[in-house]
Protein backbone atom coordinates (compact mmCIF):
# COMPACT_ATOMS: atom_id res chain seq x y z
CA UNK A 1 0.00 0.00 0.00
CA UNK A 2 1.41 3.52 -0.49
CA UNK A 3 2.35 5.40 2.39
CA UNK A 4 -0.32 7.99 3.71
CA UNK A 5 -0.05 11.82 2.49
CA UNK A 6 -2.61 13.87 3.56
CA UNK A 7 -3.40 17.98 2.53
CA UNK A 8 -5.03 19.25 5.51
CA UNK A 9 -6.51 22.69 5.34
CA UNK A 10 -5.81 24.32 8.83
CA UNK A 11 -6.93 27.74 8.88
CA UNK A 12 -8.47 29.10 5.87
CA UNK A 13 -10.03 32.88 5.57
CA UNK A 14 -8.78 33.50 9.22
CA UNK A 15 -7.76 37.21 9.59
CA UNK A 16 -4.48 36.84 12.29
CA UNK A 17 -3.72 39.77 14.78
CA UNK A 18 -1.69 39.84 17.98
CA UNK A 19 -0.70 36.18 19.06
CA UNK A 20 -2.41 34.09 16.58
CA UNK A 21 -2.13 30.06 16.04
CA UNK A 22 -3.59 27.54 14.05
CA UNK A 23 -5.77 24.90 15.40
CA UNK A 24 -4.12 22.11 17.27
CA UNK A 25 -3.18 19.52 14.48
CA UNK A 26 -2.22 15.56 15.27
CA UNK A 27 -0.10 13.92 12.78
CA UNK A 28 2.30 11.52 15.07
CA UNK A 29 1.59 8.95 11.95
CA UNK A 30 3.71 11.55 9.31
CA UNK A 31 7.66 11.78 9.27
CA UNK A 32 7.38 15.08 7.21
CA UNK A 33 5.94 18.09 6.79
CA UNK A 34 5.81 21.20 4.70
CA UNK A 35 3.30 23.97 5.82
CA UNK A 36 2.58 26.78 3.03
CA UNK A 37 0.79 29.64 4.27
CA UNK A 38 -0.84 32.45 1.31
CA UNK A 39 -2.09 35.56 2.11
CA UNK A 40 -5.44 35.74 1.03
CA UNK A 41 -5.79 39.43 1.29
CA UNK A 42 -3.13 42.04 1.22
CA UNK A 43 -1.56 42.11 4.85
CA UNK A 44 -1.49 45.22 6.74
CA UNK A 45 1.64 47.03 8.95
CA UNK A 46 5.22 44.80 9.19
CA UNK A 47 5.02 41.57 9.68
CA UNK A 48 6.75 38.83 11.66
CA UNK A 49 7.94 35.69 10.75
CA UNK A 50 5.73 32.94 11.49
CA UNK A 51 6.82 30.07 13.91
CA UNK A 52 6.27 26.07 14.17
CA UNK A 53 5.31 25.29 17.52
CA UNK A 54 4.82 21.31 18.70
CA UNK A 55 3.21 19.97 22.28
CA UNK A 56 2.72 16.61 24.33
CA UNK A 57 -1.09 17.23 24.65
CA UNK A 58 -2.24 19.48 22.28
CA UNK A 59 -2.55 22.23 24.93
CA UNK A 60 1.28 23.06 26.23
CA UNK A 61 3.09 24.61 23.04
CA UNK A 62 7.18 24.68 22.93
CA UNK A 63 8.72 26.30 20.11
CA UNK A 64 10.30 24.06 17.63
CA UNK A 65 12.89 25.92 16.21
CA UNK A 66 11.84 26.63 12.76
CA UNK A 67 10.50 30.58 11.39
CA UNK A 68 9.48 31.65 8.31
CA UNK A 69 8.15 34.70 6.82
CA UNK A 70 4.65 35.63 6.29
CA UNK A 71 3.67 36.23 2.65
CA UNK A 72 4.27 40.12 2.23
CA UNK A 73 1.28 40.26 0.01
CA UNK A 74 -1.48 39.13 -1.16
CA UNK A 75 -2.22 35.73 -2.22
CA UNK A 76 1.94 35.11 -1.98
CA UNK A 77 3.26 32.02 -0.53
CA UNK A 78 5.36 31.18 2.21
CA UNK A 79 6.16 27.50 3.46
CA UNK A 80 8.41 25.58 5.94
CA UNK A 81 9.62 21.98 5.83
CA UNK A 82 9.56 20.35 9.29
CA UNK A 83 10.69 16.78 10.55
CA UNK A 84 10.94 14.92 13.84
CA UNK A 85 7.85 16.91 15.20
CA UNK A 86 6.30 14.08 17.63
CA UNK A 87 2.37 14.18 17.26
CA UNK A 88 0.73 18.06 17.53
CA UNK A 89 1.79 20.74 15.44
CA UNK A 90 0.49 24.57 15.00
CA UNK A 91 1.92 27.52 13.36
CA UNK A 92 1.92 30.59 15.08
CA UNK A 93 2.84 33.92 15.09
CA UNK A 94 2.76 37.63 17.28
CA UNK A 95 1.61 40.47 15.17
CA UNK A 96 2.71 43.83 16.43
CA UNK A 97 -0.31 46.11 17.45
CA UNK A 98 -2.23 47.35 14.22
CA UNK A 99 -0.45 44.35 11.77
CA UNK A 100 -3.05 42.05 10.05
CA UNK A 101 -3.03 38.99 8.00
CA UNK A 102 -5.82 36.69 6.41
CA UNK A 103 -4.57 33.00 5.98
CA UNK A 104 -4.68 30.00 4.13
CA UNK A 105 -2.39 27.48 6.59
CA UNK A 106 -2.40 24.26 4.03
CA UNK A 107 -0.27 21.14 6.27
CA UNK A 108 1.40 18.21 3.73
CA UNK A 109 2.03 15.67 5.62
CA UNK A 110 3.84 12.10 4.27
CA UNK A 111 4.40 8.98 6.05
CA UNK B 1 -31.72 -16.05 6.15
CA UNK B 2 -31.06 -18.14 2.63
CA UNK B 3 -28.24 -20.14 2.20
CA UNK B 4 -26.47 -17.60 0.47
CA UNK B 5 -26.97 -15.49 3.85
CA UNK B 6 -25.49 -17.90 6.07
CA UNK B 7 -22.35 -18.79 3.66
CA UNK B 8 -21.72 -14.47 3.76
CA UNK B 9 -22.65 -14.41 7.67
CA UNK B 10 -20.02 -17.29 8.08
CA UNK B 11 -17.39 -15.90 6.19
CA UNK B 12 -17.42 -12.29 7.43
CA UNK B 13 -17.32 -13.63 10.89
CA UNK B 14 -14.18 -15.95 10.43
CA UNK B 15 -12.83 -12.23 9.99
CA UNK B 16 -12.37 -10.17 12.97
CA UNK B 17 -12.09 -6.52 10.91
CA UNK B 18 -16.21 -7.17 9.93
CA UNK B 19 -17.41 -9.85 12.48
CA UNK B 20 -18.15 -6.78 14.45
CA UNK B 21 -20.37 -4.82 12.48
CA UNK B 22 -23.45 -6.82 10.82
CA UNK B 23 -23.44 -5.23 7.36
CA UNK B 24 -26.03 -5.66 4.53
CA UNK B 25 -24.81 -8.20 1.47
CA UNK B 26 -22.78 -5.41 -0.06
CA UNK B 27 -20.07 -3.37 1.81
CA UNK B 28 -20.07 0.14 0.23
CA UNK B 29 -17.04 1.58 2.31
CA UNK B 30 -15.53 -0.24 5.57
CA UNK B 31 -13.39 2.37 6.81
CA UNK B 32 -10.83 1.77 9.27
CA UNK B 33 -8.54 4.64 10.08
CA UNK B 34 -5.72 2.80 11.03
CA UNK B 35 -5.28 2.35 6.69
CA UNK B 36 -5.56 6.30 6.88
CA UNK B 37 -8.30 9.09 6.23
CA UNK B 38 -10.53 6.49 4.33
CA UNK B 39 -12.41 9.94 2.06
CA UNK B 40 -13.20 11.27 4.83
CA UNK B 41 -12.49 15.09 4.88
CA UNK B 42 -13.92 18.41 5.67
CA UNK B 43 -17.22 19.88 4.90
CA UNK B 44 -16.48 23.12 3.28
CA UNK B 45 -18.96 25.92 2.90
CA UNK B 46 -19.98 26.78 -0.29
CA UNK B 47 -18.99 30.25 -1.78
CA UNK B 48 -18.10 32.00 -5.13
CA UNK B 49 -15.56 34.78 -5.72
CA UNK B 50 -14.80 34.91 -2.37
CA UNK B 51 -14.19 33.00 1.14
CA UNK B 52 -16.10 35.03 3.37
CA UNK B 53 -19.50 34.49 1.25
CA UNK B 54 -19.48 31.26 3.13
CA UNK B 55 -21.44 30.74 6.12
CA UNK B 56 -19.84 31.11 9.33
CA UNK B 57 -21.27 27.71 10.62
CA UNK B 58 -19.06 26.04 7.91
CA UNK B 59 -15.83 28.75 7.93
CA UNK B 60 -15.59 27.20 11.30
CA UNK B 61 -14.82 23.61 10.28
CA UNK B 62 -11.32 22.15 10.00
CA UNK B 63 -9.80 19.32 9.15
CA UNK B 64 -9.91 15.93 11.15
CA UNK B 65 -7.15 14.16 11.88
CA UNK B 66 -5.54 10.78 12.24
CA UNK B 67 -5.33 10.18 15.97
CA UNK B 68 -4.00 8.03 18.55
CA UNK B 69 -6.07 9.56 21.51
CA UNK B 70 -3.15 11.12 23.58
CA UNK B 71 -3.50 12.43 26.64
CA UNK B 72 -1.11 14.16 28.96
CA UNK B 73 -1.63 11.74 31.53
CA UNK B 74 -1.42 8.27 30.30
CA UNK B 75 -0.32 8.93 26.53
CA UNK B 76 -1.97 7.43 23.73
CA UNK B 77 -5.20 5.83 23.82
CA UNK B 78 -5.36 3.88 20.75
CA UNK B 79 -8.66 2.59 18.90
CA UNK B 80 -10.91 -0.43 19.16
CA UNK B 81 -8.28 -2.71 17.24
CA UNK B 82 -5.14 -0.84 16.31
CA UNK B 83 -3.53 2.69 16.99
CA UNK B 84 -5.66 5.74 14.76
CA UNK B 85 -9.06 6.97 14.90
CA UNK B 86 -11.26 10.17 13.17
CA UNK B 87 -10.49 12.77 15.29
CA UNK B 88 -13.38 15.67 14.67
CA UNK B 89 -12.29 18.64 16.93
CA UNK B 90 -14.18 22.17 17.45
CA UNK B 91 -12.66 25.23 18.39
CA UNK B 92 -12.61 26.08 21.70
CA UNK B 93 -15.80 28.38 21.87
CA UNK B 94 -18.90 27.47 23.63
CA UNK B 95 -21.46 26.15 20.08
CA UNK B 96 -18.10 25.19 17.81
CA UNK B 97 -18.93 22.59 15.57
CA UNK B 98 -16.97 20.32 13.40
CA UNK B 99 -17.55 18.11 10.56
CA UNK B 100 -15.56 15.29 8.69
CA UNK B 101 -17.82 13.92 5.74
CA UNK B 102 -17.45 11.43 2.75
CA UNK B 103 -19.42 12.09 -0.22
CA UNK B 104 -20.63 9.18 -2.66
CA UNK B 105 -23.44 8.45 -4.88
CA UNK B 106 -25.41 5.09 -4.68
CA UNK B 107 -26.41 3.28 -7.44
CA UNK B 108 -29.91 1.50 -6.10
CA UNK B 109 -32.34 3.25 -4.15
CA UNK B 110 -33.12 0.76 -1.61
CA UNK B 111 -31.73 -0.07 2.02
CA UNK B 112 -28.55 1.01 3.47
CA UNK B 113 -26.70 0.67 6.66
CA UNK B 114 -24.54 3.06 9.05
CA UNK B 115 -22.27 1.37 11.51
CA UNK B 116 -19.61 3.20 13.37
CA UNK B 117 -17.69 3.01 16.49
CA UNK B 118 -17.45 6.05 18.16
CA UNK B 119 -16.43 8.18 21.04
CA UNK B 120 -16.23 11.62 22.56
CA UNK B 121 -14.35 13.90 25.22
CA UNK B 122 -13.65 17.42 25.74
CA UNK B 123 -9.84 18.78 25.68
CA UNK B 124 -8.61 17.56 28.97
CA UNK B 125 -7.64 21.12 29.93
CA UNK B 126 -8.87 20.63 33.89
CA UNK B 127 -8.60 18.32 36.08
CA UNK B 128 -12.30 17.26 36.11
CA UNK B 129 -14.35 15.06 34.80
CA UNK B 130 -16.00 17.67 32.58
CA UNK B 131 -18.54 15.23 31.54
CA UNK B 132 -20.85 18.06 30.53
CA UNK B 133 -18.86 20.59 28.44
CA UNK B 134 -19.36 18.54 24.78
CA UNK B 135 -22.59 19.84 23.73
CA UNK B 136 -23.10 16.78 21.26
CA UNK B 137 -21.93 14.15 18.99
CA UNK B 138 -23.61 13.39 15.85
CA UNK B 139 -24.32 11.99 12.24
CA UNK B 140 -26.47 12.87 9.33
CA UNK B 141 -26.56 11.91 5.74
CA UNK B 142 -27.16 13.94 2.33
CA UNK B 143 -29.35 12.63 -0.17
CA UNK B 144 -30.94 13.15 -3.45
CA UNK B 145 -32.85 10.78 -5.31
CA UNK B 146 -31.93 10.02 -9.38
CA UNK B 147 -32.27 11.91 -11.98
CA UNK B 148 -35.04 10.23 -13.56
CA UNK B 149 -36.72 8.85 -10.51
CA UNK B 150 -38.15 11.88 -8.93
CA UNK B 151 -40.33 13.88 -8.12
CA UNK B 152 -38.71 13.75 -4.86
CA UNK B 153 -36.47 15.84 -2.78
CA UNK B 154 -33.07 16.49 -1.11
CA UNK B 155 -33.32 14.37 2.54
CA UNK B 156 -30.70 15.00 5.15
CA UNK B 157 -31.70 12.46 7.98
CA UNK B 158 -29.42 14.11 11.42
CA UNK B 159 -29.72 12.25 14.68
CA UNK B 160 -27.17 13.78 17.55
CA UNK B 161 -26.64 12.75 21.02
CA UNK B 162 -27.27 15.86 23.31
CA UNK B 163 -25.08 15.73 25.64
CA UNK B 164 -25.45 18.67 27.48
CA UNK B 165 -26.99 21.78 26.97
CA UNK B 166 -25.87 25.19 28.91
CA UNK B 167 -24.21 22.77 31.57
CA UNK B 168 -26.95 20.41 31.90
CA UNK B 169 -26.34 17.10 31.21
CA UNK B 170 -29.34 16.05 28.98
CA UNK B 171 -28.16 12.83 27.67
CA UNK B 172 -30.66 11.98 25.00
CA UNK B 173 -30.69 11.46 20.95
CA UNK B 174 -32.85 14.62 19.25
CA UNK B 175 -33.04 14.85 15.32
CA UNK B 176 -34.03 17.87 12.64
CA UNK B 177 -37.07 18.52 10.28
CA UNK B 178 -35.86 22.30 9.53
CA UNK B 179 -32.68 23.89 8.34
CA UNK B 180 -32.04 27.51 8.11
CA UNK B 181 -33.53 29.65 4.73
CA UNK B 182 -31.71 28.58 1.50
CA UNK B 183 -29.75 31.47 0.97
CA UNK B 184 -28.29 32.74 -2.49
CA UNK B 185 -24.26 32.68 -2.93
CA UNK B 186 -22.96 35.05 -5.38
CA UNK B 187 -23.98 36.53 -8.67
CA UNK B 188 -23.48 33.45 -11.06
CA UNK B 189 -27.05 31.96 -10.34
CA UNK B 190 -25.33 28.97 -9.60
CA UNK B 191 -24.80 28.22 -6.02
CA UNK B 192 -27.11 28.61 -2.82
CA UNK B 193 -26.13 27.82 0.90
CA UNK B 194 -28.20 26.32 4.05
CA UNK B 195 -26.87 25.78 7.70
CA UNK B 196 -28.55 22.57 8.29
CA UNK B 197 -26.41 21.73 11.58
CA UNK B 198 -27.43 25.71 13.18
CA UNK B 199 -28.52 24.93 16.79
CA UNK B 200 -32.17 25.25 16.25
CA UNK B 201 -34.62 23.15 15.73
CA UNK B 202 -33.78 20.10 17.19
CA UNK B 203 -36.11 17.91 18.71
CA UNK B 204 -36.38 15.18 20.77
CA UNK B 205 -36.13 11.48 19.68
CA UNK B 206 -39.14 10.22 21.47
CA UNK B 207 -37.59 7.42 24.47
CA UNK B 208 -34.11 8.55 23.04
CA UNK B 209 -32.84 9.26 26.60
CA UNK B 210 -29.82 7.02 27.14
CA UNK B 211 -27.29 7.22 29.39
CA UNK B 212 -24.24 6.26 27.60
CA UNK B 213 -20.57 4.98 29.43
CA UNK B 214 -18.42 7.80 30.56
CA UNK B 215 -15.39 7.26 32.48
CA UNK B 216 -14.37 9.05 35.95
CA UNK B 217 -11.30 11.29 34.39
CA UNK B 218 -11.71 13.03 31.27
CA UNK B 219 -8.87 11.55 29.58
CA UNK B 220 -10.92 8.07 29.56
CA UNK B 221 -12.91 7.10 26.82
CA UNK B 222 -14.80 4.14 26.09
CA UNK B 223 -16.16 2.95 22.63
CA UNK B 224 -19.85 2.49 21.58
CA UNK B 225 -21.70 1.41 18.22
CA UNK B 226 -23.86 2.68 16.38
CA UNK B 227 -26.32 1.30 13.88
CA UNK B 228 -28.31 3.25 11.61
CA UNK B 229 -30.75 1.97 8.88
CA UNK B 230 -32.36 3.88 5.97
CA UNK B 231 -34.38 3.18 3.08
CA UNK B 232 -33.26 5.33 -0.04
CA UNK B 233 -36.67 3.95 -2.28
CA UNK B 234 -38.89 5.40 0.89
CA UNK B 235 -36.81 8.03 2.12
CA UNK B 236 -37.19 6.78 5.57
CA UNK B 237 -35.40 5.94 8.52
CA UNK B 238 -35.97 1.96 9.53
CA UNK B 239 -33.63 1.01 12.66
CA UNK B 240 -31.29 3.19 14.87
CA UNK B 241 -29.21 1.21 18.00
CA UNK B 242 -26.63 2.95 20.27
CA UNK B 243 -24.72 -0.46 22.33
CA UNK B 244 -27.71 -2.40 23.65
CA UNK B 245 -30.49 0.36 22.58
CA UNK B 246 -32.60 0.23 20.01
CA UNK B 247 -34.61 3.07 19.31
CA UNK B 248 -38.27 3.24 17.84
CA UNK B 249 -38.09 5.37 14.44
CA UNK B 250 -41.88 5.96 14.42
CA UNK B 251 -41.77 9.61 15.20
CA UNK B 252 -38.26 10.51 13.64
CA UNK B 253 -37.98 12.41 10.53
CA UNK B 254 -35.73 13.99 8.14
CA UNK B 255 -34.93 17.79 6.53
CA UNK B 256 -36.69 17.55 3.35
CA UNK B 257 -36.05 20.42 0.64
CA UNK B 258 -36.65 20.17 -2.85
CA UNK B 259 -34.48 18.55 -4.62
CA UNK B 260 -31.28 20.58 -6.39
CA UNK B 261 -30.81 20.51 -10.06
CA UNK B 262 -26.55 19.18 -9.35
CA UNK B 263 -27.16 16.27 -6.50
CA UNK B 264 -28.65 13.15 -7.99
CA UNK B 265 -28.08 9.96 -6.78
CA UNK B 266 -26.19 12.25 -3.80
CA UNK B 267 -25.00 9.78 -0.95
CA UNK B 268 -23.12 11.70 1.34
CA UNK B 269 -22.61 10.57 5.24
CA UNK B 270 -21.03 13.01 8.07
CA UNK B 271 -20.12 13.26 11.46
CA UNK B 272 -19.65 16.02 13.65
CA UNK B 273 -19.19 17.08 17.37
CA UNK B 274 -20.24 20.31 18.97
CA UNK B 275 -19.02 22.08 21.76
CA UNK B 276 -21.11 23.11 25.09
CA UNK B 277 -18.13 24.96 26.69
CA UNK B 278 -15.04 27.24 25.38
CA UNK B 279 -13.26 24.13 25.17
CA UNK B 280 -12.52 21.51 22.34
CA UNK B 281 -14.68 19.07 21.85
CA UNK B 282 -13.31 16.36 20.46
CA UNK B 283 -15.42 13.30 18.25
CA UNK B 284 -13.56 9.95 17.40
CA UNK B 285 -14.62 7.16 14.58
CA UNK B 286 -13.02 4.21 15.36
CA UNK B 287 -14.13 2.71 12.19
CA UNK B 288 -17.12 3.34 10.18
CA UNK B 289 -19.04 0.49 8.09
CA UNK B 290 -21.31 1.49 4.71
CA UNK B 291 -23.49 -0.99 3.39
CA UNK B 292 -26.59 -1.63 1.05
CA UNK B 293 -29.03 -4.26 -0.24
CA UNK B 294 -28.22 -4.78 -3.83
Amino acid sequence: MLPENLTAVVARNETWTGTSATEPYEAGWAREAVVFVRALKEPKGPLPKARIEISADGMHWCHEGSEFDLPAAKDAVTFQRISHFGNFLRVAASLPNGSEITVLVTIHLKA
Amino acid sequence: MTQLDDMRRAIRENDPALSRFDPLPRIICLDDFDRGMCGWTQLVGNYEETLDAMLPGYAQHSHAMLSTLPNWDFGSHGGVDGSYALKIATRPKKGAQNVAIKRLTFRKAGPIRLEAYFTFKPEATELALSETDIRSFGFLYDLQIGDTSGPGDRVMPHLRFLNAQDGQHAQKWQFKRKTTPIKPIGTAGKTITHYHLAPTDWEDLPGGEQRLCYNEIPTKVNWHYLRFDFDLAAMQATHFQVNDRVFAMDGFDCIRIPAMKNLWCMLNLAFFAETDTDKRAFAYLDSVCLSGDF
